[in-house]
């Protein structure tokens, strides 16, 4: 019974928190971990989502999300929240057996984990490749990052059963604050996942390969660093057209996420999905509201043709 | 008998031990190691004291009674209102005691309301205001988070501490909500909670809703109730009830349809901490009560004899135990109830008005004695349930198992 034993001084319980350190949801991040964890490690590496006896129709999902510094505390937040999509997913049939990897992007000019990449999964298991993911919290602080990196993985490094078997696309979500570098470079292709290229490969080009089997979103956070600069919006925009989506509320991102999914599979129109997550009480409509209206039905970018980009990219600064 | 999960519930107005009990459970030898200890109810004013063998002593408030086993974890479900302040001073002392890793087993629920000092503030005001009227609250502000998140949806979450824009927002629309009524309320800034629950929120670990499936799947749970199903917030004697549901219900929710074995927990006589209805309450029962003081929020600790009347009532309410423990066996012998002058059984109501004046009716009601309760048996006994445990002493070594539990 009620004693209230323990003290609650405010500033106490802060000087504790700061001596503790304990493990959290991030514990391969948190318990001194320098390198990518080897389940998550890109280089020879290849992903395969596959149907399955008890997920015939198999539907790939990935969510890939930028771990840098300049994210702040976004990376934390979306491990307590993703692990609630495959549910949410589930729950109101937007997809019928989806499987959903997850991964995270750095710098690879300056990082010790320019990019993980975990497996498709078709439960909870991909939850443990979320807690092995390695939070960089540094960043080149130059506002660009390697996705073209994570594109190059995804659009060479994948297969899926949804697309040999269905021609049906995946899924790819990008969530972060930053540019892309202009171009795929091949040495760092060749350090990083092991394949010996030619010559570089210009982003729109890997952006092109990438949208024969995906569609491709870029989720841009409220509360980052670079959330607000309109250069960002711009970039991505160019690459990838109206499939650029301001999220306000991080503990919408599930919800995002899986309506997105739902519009595009033609499961629901953006009304029915917002009647899905009042019903199952859930306070991030107004929030998915306003990050999915461009795409409700009849506006939902189903080629995600890029747009034609000249040579105007902006420059990523290459470090040596 | 199971080596599954098990819920231990206090059947009774709260310490009749369930922290001990659940000590045992974790320490045993023998049995498929138990994986974690989940609260399911209420929040930081739990108090369940442990006493190891070699003498060291807890007051278990957030932190599951079986942290003292090395590796069983402590999962804080969305059920539970957790004080990320007590919960650091309570790690500090088991650091002291010898338990270093205390806060890297805690798993924290995101959905889990936060209780601030904000909460603590208006709890405190209100429970002055009231005077002589007093409902025996605890003053930890746990109630207050219950009734605030029931009308505000923007009461703070675990989860907000992830996030310092979102935690901010959160805490300021409370803090200024207790200072709109009670403009004397002694808060703190909110910036320096901010500080305090972003630690917090880096020192354990937060987890979704699939966490607990899993953590069930990878051996047996232990389900820690707290408080006693005779202060439950509809079943207890309204309004001398505690804000949280003390019955099997909540667990049994979080266990989904998974299988777990209903543990009852009494002692060998009646005690109420605070106001309300205590039938078979004798100030003449001087038992000695090591950690149960009298409280300046809660009033007295008070004693009585074994209420077999009030007991049958709370099973009810609970839909029933699979057994029993029973705790201080060593005390000396009391009087059987089993029967009030105006009572042979008690009516179970959902509805706060009929608890109401049956609170009424109890609070002049007087025992009918029958016999003696000398032994935990005659306590299983009178209650029609299996008994599987009797304790005679605060530590797990002082525990008797009576069958395979």
């Amino acid at each position: 019974m009620g004693s209230g034993t323990w003290s609650t001084n405010v500033y106490d319980a802060a000087a504790s928190y700061r001596k503790a350190t304990g493990a959290s949801a991030f514990a391969h991040s948190d318990s001194g971990a320098r390198q990518v964890h080897e389940a998550l490690d890109p280089l020879n590496a290849f992903r395969e989502s596959r149907d399955g006896d008890d997920h015939p129709e198999s539907l790939a999902i990935a969510v890939l999300f930028d771990v840098t510094g300049s994210m702040r505390t976004v990376p934390r937040a979306l491990q307590t929240k993703l692990p609630n999509l495959l549910g949410l997913l589930q729950r109101k049939g937007y997809a019928t057996d989806p499987q959903i990897l997850f991964g995270a992007i750095g710098d690879a000019t300056c990082d010790r984990a320019p990019l993980q990449v975990g497996q498709f999964e078709s439960d909870n298991r991909m939850d443990d490749d979320l807690g092995r993911i390695l939070l960089e919290g540094g960043g080149g602080g130059q506002m660009t990052e390697s996705y073209e990196l994570a594109l190059y993985f995804m659009a060479r490094h994948t297969a899926t059963d949804c697309w040999e078997k269905r021609r049906k696309r995946g899924y790819l979500f990008l969530m972060g604050d930053e540019l892309a570098y202009a171009k795929v470079k091949k040495a760092e292709v060749k350090r990083i996942i092991g394949d010996e290229l030619k010559a570089d490969i210009p982003i729109a080009e890997i952006i092109r390969e990438l949208t024969e089997r995906w569609d491709v979103y870029y989720i841009i956070p409220a509360g980052t660093f670079h959330g607000d600069d309109p250069k960002l919006t711009e970039f991505w925009r160019g690459l990838l057209g109206q499939n650029v989506l301001f999220l306000d509320d991080l503990d919408a991102v599930c919800e995002t996420v899986a309506l997105t999914v739902g519009l595009a599979e033609d499961a629901i129109d953006l009304h029915e999905g917002l009647d899905h997550l009042a019903e199952v009480g859930s306070t991030a409509g107004a929030a998915v509201s306003r990050a999915l209206s461009p795409l409700d039905r009849g506006a939902v970018a189903r080629t995600s043709a890029p747009l034609d980009l000249g040579d105007d990219l902006p420059r990523g600064t290459t470090r040596l | 008998m199971n080596h599954g999960h098990t819920i231990v519930v206090d059947l009774g107005y709260g310490d009749a031990g369930k922290g001990t009990v659940v000590d045992w459970l974790c320490a045993r030898e023998g049995v498929r190691p138990v994986r974690a200890v989940v609260r399911f109810n209420g929040g930081a004013q739990a108090a369940h004291n442990v006493v190891t063998p070699d003498g060291r002593h807890h007051t278990f408030a957030q932190f599951g009674s079986g942290t003292f086993t090395p590796g069983v974890r402590t999962h804080l479900s969305r059920f539970m209102m957790v004080d990320p302040l007590a919960l650091a001073s309570e790690a500090d002392h088991l650091r002291a005691l010898g338990v270093p890793d205390a806060l890297e087993r805690l798993t924290v629920e995101g959905d889990a309301l936060l209780t601030t000092p904000y909460h603590r503030a208006a709890n405190r005001a209100r429970e002055l205001a009231r005077g002589a009227a007093r409902h025996g609250s605890c003053g930890m502000g746990v109630g207050e988070t219950a009734r605030y998140a029931l009308a505000h949806p923007d009461a703070p979450r675990v989860a907000d501490c992830l996030s310092p824009s979102r935690l901010r927002r959160a805490l300021t629309a409370l803090r200024t909500r207790v200072l709109e009524e009670f403009p004397l309320a002694e808060v703190p800034p909110v910036e320096d909670c901010v500080a305090a629950f972003t630690g917090f929120a880096s020192a354990v670990e937060i987890v979704g809703d699939p966490y607990l499936r899993r953590l069930l799947a990878e051996g047996p749970v232990v389900f820690e109730g707290a408080q006693g199903v005779l202060l439950d917030e509809l079943h207890g004697f309204h309004p001398y009830t505690t804000w949280s549901t003390t019955t099997f219900a909540n667990a049994l929710e979080l266990l989904d349809g998974a299988d777990a074995f209903r543990l009852g927990v009494v002692r060998k006589y009646a005690t109420r901490h605070g106001h309300g209805p205590f039938v078979t309450e004798d100030p003449d029962l001087a038992f000695p009560e090591p950690h149960n003081t009298a409280h300046v929020w809660q009033g007295a600790f008070r004693r009585g004899h074994f209420d077999a009347i009030a007991l049958r009532y709370a099973l009810r309410a609970s839909g029933g135990a699979d057994a029993l423990a029973v705790t201080h066996a060593d005390a000396p012998d009391v009087h059987l109830c089993t029967a009030y002058k105006g009572f042979d059984t008690l009516p179970v109501h959902a509805d706060l008005t009929a608890q109401e004046s049956l609170t009424r009716a109890l609070l002049t009601e007087r025992p009918v004695y029958t016999g003696k309760v000398s032994s935990p048996a005659d306590a299983a006994a009178a209650l029609g349930l299996p008994l599987v445990l009797e304790s005679h002493g605060p530590a797990h070594t002082d525990k008797k198992a009576l069958s395979l539990i």
